[in-house]
């Protein structure tokens, strides 16, 4: 037995533990973990947090996604119909966890997010007379009880009682250190350009950059990467890539250039951002909330109302704006000539006529209100919501440098990815397997198959584990380029077999025959690697990832898998020969 | 019995150089007919011409989607594909193809036709702007155009021989011509992915090319002809494992853009058997015997 155990062997040994290291240091890992959750959620406030994995919750033990949604469905409630009377109305809709406003203490409406008007006195739920907030609480919690949670995690039990179903967003624990691209996960990639009539310098980008990231965290988006492309053409590109499901209104986050201004007359006395707005209030039922809905005859509206604060600067430039304006009078109110008008991207989106008692003074608080439309009323009150969203996000973040154009836009569904992934495995190993068959039927040898197979799944195995250390994001034109660098592969062995076979007959020794077939293989590796070069930047580097895996593999095939084959293969052959 | 055939092959071989020269001319007069008809040599997919891609998962089928989107946007250049898996007859859902309606429009038709209601579960849909496809395309092919100079300088690095290296781009280059040429009779659109595809064609053309002319070029034992046989039964052997794994990728593969990346390098491939021992090898024997007769 001649020790097959050359140098380049070990090399690739080594190379392959410590791919097997890189790639899935932890490999029994289970559960699942919290990706996302509402800051201002009952869950988040009672210590549950972003990175801890959950274990169980409510004793029913979690091992994936599918397992944490059916345990959160059991703290659902079911739809109820309630009549709440009040001092000025009798109101009758349906509520599932949440009433919808609160009262306080002399039994005053507050915090109404449904058609009961807030400053009201509440006086019956369902015919029940209220006399007092105890009665209230108690009326409350027999109408929609509290529910136990108990959330058990690795970092400890927390429970709490609550009627908001924990707003988490999970995925189960990685037990390799592989990322996925979206092509697999799902989400929204959006490549936005910029509109620009001056040049954009990569500053711009970078500022553009810098306040789309913080719209997207301020907005309550966790998962995102921003990335500037450019290409041949001098374009410059802004690639924002969104993990998971997404909502709809993101798209306006990202594309509006969001220009935000307040004009007395033609005079510009705000704008929005930090500067001028120092603070805008959200999530805080008492200043931010839908205020009232009604139905026409084909849909509903619902009013969203929000307050902000100005700076003493802003307030003081608002105030002389009114300090000429004449009084005029209209209904049996007083209002000055002139109103606020609030002007989003150039569209006007709130007037507010301004009191007489205003004219000349500098006030820094201001409410803006808009509305939302649905066919429904649920979905008036969700689409009015989303729009105070995106308003308030934008009114805190301020205006981009310029306004975007949305040139690609691909919302990826995540259901169908796992079973991509698979269905990927599967060809890959199969594709491999019938490579060994022709290996099998060309030169009728076990001793050929086994190598060649062991090669080609060492190369996988490595390049997966290249992808995990550089932190790779694998999608179907990565596993493509995979599959190309694989496919070179059996092509080198081809050579290098076939050089050690025909060799018997040839005076020339193996190593001399070997020799040639490296040149053969690195004339072909420097043609592969020299095509895929023009990818890196062309069309916005779209393809980037496919020429990087195509020539990482082969790379990692010429230097580490073939040199170890080639050896194994001359010894192989030495011992034939004896 | 060798040796027969050697001294026949040295004296036809130069008609053999007519098949593939003869397929060559007509792949370039098919591309420049579709190119005086449609404007390009080759038919786009939406991914470089702009346009929407939706697809609907759902174990439904959708009998007529297409006459019926038909119905609602007359002047909608719809492609709609259904979405298989491998080896039964369930569908795994539809893919609608189109340049001329953007995604908002499409997807409030689609929910009405389908009687779905399409969210980010059942729906995904990739939408590329007119200008941005049109630049894309622009500067694929300039992508594609650059990959073959700079395979061509590798070779010639390599080889150091203008006619052989010359040879061995020729054989590269027809082999996309012919394999963009026959893109029709398959129903093939090119794609972004597609141009991966043929940028890997490249290279696994390439490869046999370099080995045969190694070895007819810088190795001396046995007679030209041997050595070409020689080559052609290594060349033939890649060839044949490298279009055995693509076939299994083909039929077993449940992704549209893989299925189609796979298909036109397989196409490829058949090409490059005929202008590797076709054209090159014919090219090198000629350059070869002239050269000794020289010497």
């Amino acid at each position: 037995m001649r020790n097959y155990f050359t140098w380049r062997v070990w090399i690739l040994l080594i190379a392959l533990l410590l791919g097997a290291l890189a790639l899935a240091p932890n490999p029994w890992a289970s559960g699942v973990e919290i990706v996302s959750i509402d800051a201002s959620s009952d869950a988040a406030q009672f210590g549950l947090q972003v990175g801890q994995k959950i274990l169980s919750i409510n004793g029913q033990k979690v091992s994936n996604e599918h397992d944490v949604v059916q345990a959160l469905a059991l703290f659902d409630y079911p739809e109820q119909e309630v009549i709440v009377k009040t001092s000025e109305e009798e109101i009758k809709y349906t509520v599932t966890n949440d009433l919808g406003f609160f009262v306080d203490e002399n039994l005053t409406i507050v915090e109404s997010s449904v058609n009961v008007s807030e400053g009201s006195t509440l006086l019956s739920i369902n015919s029940e007379k209220i006399s007092d907030l105890e009665a209230f609480e108690v009326l409350y919690d027999t109408l929609i009880p509290e529910k136990v949670i108990k959330i058990d995690t690795d970092e400890g039990l927390i429970a709490y009682l609550s009627r908001e179903i924990p707003p988490l967003v999970v995925s189960e624990a990685t037990k390799t250190n592989l990322r996925f691209g979206l092509d697999f996960t799902g989400g929204t990639r959006v490549l936005l350009h910029p509109v620009s009539s001056e040049e954009i310098t990569d500053e711009d980008i970078t500022t553009l950059i810098d306040v789309l990231s913080n719209r997207l965290n301020v907005y309550g988006l966790s998962d995102i990467k921003i990335r500037s492309a450019s290409d041949w053409e001098g374009n410059k590109y802004v690639l924002v890539e969104l993990a998971g499901v997404t909502e709809e209104e993101v798209k306006s986050l990202i594309s509006q250039q969001g220009k935000f201004e307040a004009k007395v007359g033609e005079e510009v006395v705000f704008e929005g951002g930090k500067r001028d707005i120092p603070y805008v209030c959200r999530n805080d039922g008492s200043c931010s909330g839908i205020r009232s809905c009604q139905q026409s005859t084909e849909y509903w509206s619902c009013t969203f109302d929000f307050s902000i604060t100005l700076s003493q600067d802003a307030a003081e430039q608002q105030a002389a704006a009114t300090e000429d304006l004449d009084v005029v009078s209209e209904s049996g109110q007083r209002y000055l000539s002139e109103p606020l008008d609030l002007y989003l991207d150039g569209e006007l989106v709130d007037s507010l006529l301004i009191g007489e008692n205003l004219k000349g003074q500098a006030t820094t608080g201001i409410s803006i209100s808009g509305p939302g439309y649905g066919n429904t009323e649920s979905a008036a009150v969700e689409d009015a919501t989303a729009s105070m969203n995106t308003l308030q996000t934008i009114l805190i973040t301020g205006s981009l440098p310029f306004d975007l154009e949305i040139v690609k836009l691909d919302t990826i569904s995540p259901v169908m990815g796992e079973s991509f992934l698979k269905n990927m495995l599967f060809v890959g190993l199969l594709s491999i397997l019938a490579v060994g068959v022709v290996i099998l039927v060309r030169y009728k040898k076990f001793s050929f198959f086994f190598p060649v197979m062991f090669t080609l799944l060492a190369e996988l195995f490595l390049i997966l584990s290249f992808a995990a250390v550089v932190g790779w994001n694998l999608d179907i034109a990565a596993l493509a380029g995979i599959l190309a660098a694989i496919g070179t592969g059996v092509d080198d062995q081809i050579v290098i077999l076939d050089e050690a076979v025909r060799g018997r007959k040839e005076t020339t020794n193996t190593k001399e025959r070997l020799k040639r077939a490296f040149f053969i293989i690195f004339a072909a590796y420097a043609t592969t690697v020299a095509a895929m070069l023009p990818l890196w930047n062309a069309g916005a580097g779209l393809l980037r990832g496919f020429a990087l895996t195509t020539i990482a593999g082969v790379t990692i095939g010429v230097f580490l898998t073939r040199p170890a084959f080639a050896s194994f293969i001359e010894k192989l052959d030495a011992e034939k020969k004896e | 019995m060798w040796e027969k055939f050697q001294e026949f092959y040295y004296q036809h071989y130069k008609k053999l150089f007519f098949v593939p020269l003869l397929i060559v001319l007509l792949a370039l007069g098919s591309l420049v007919y579709t190119y005086s008809t449609t404007g390009d040599i080759v038919a786009k997919d939406v991914s470089l011409k702009g346009g929407t891609t939706a697809t609907i998962y759902s174990s439904e089928s959708f009998p007529d989607l297409e006459l019926k989107l038909l119905e609602k946007f007359p002047e909608g250049d719809f492609t709609v594909r259904s979405l298989e898996a491998f080896g039964s007859d369930t569908s795994l859902g539809v893919i609608i193809e189109v340049s001329t309606i953007d995604a908002d429009a499409l997807e409030p038709a689609l929910e009405e036709i389908t009687g779905l209601e399409l969210n980010g579960e059942n729906y995904s849909v990739e939408f590329i702007g007119g200008s941005l496809g049109a630049s894309f395309y622009k500067q694929m092919a300039i992508a594609l155009l650059l990959a073959y100079i700079f395979m061509g300088i590798v070779v010639f690095v390599t080889f150091r021989v203008p006619i052989p290296s010359f040879a061995v781009i020729f054989a590269a280059f027809a082999d996309m011509i012919c394999t963009l040429a026959v893109f029709p009779l398959f129903g093939i659109k090119l794609s972004t992915a597609g141009i991966a595809a043929l940028l890997l064609l490249v290279g696994y053309s390439v490869d046999t090319d370099i080995l045969l002319t190694t070895r007819l070029l810088r190795r001396h034992d046995g007679t030209l002809f041997v050595r070409l046989i020689d080559s052609m039964r290594t060349g033939l052997t890649m060839t044949a494992a490298a279009i055995v794994a693509l076939g299994v990728g083909y039929i077993f593969s449940s992704s549209y853009v893989l299925q189609q990346m796979f298909l036109i390098i397989l196409i490829g491939l058949v090409f490059d058997v005929i202008m590797t021992y076709g054209m090159n090898a014919g090219l090198l024997i000629w350059y070869l015997r002239k050269k000794k007769v020289e010497a």
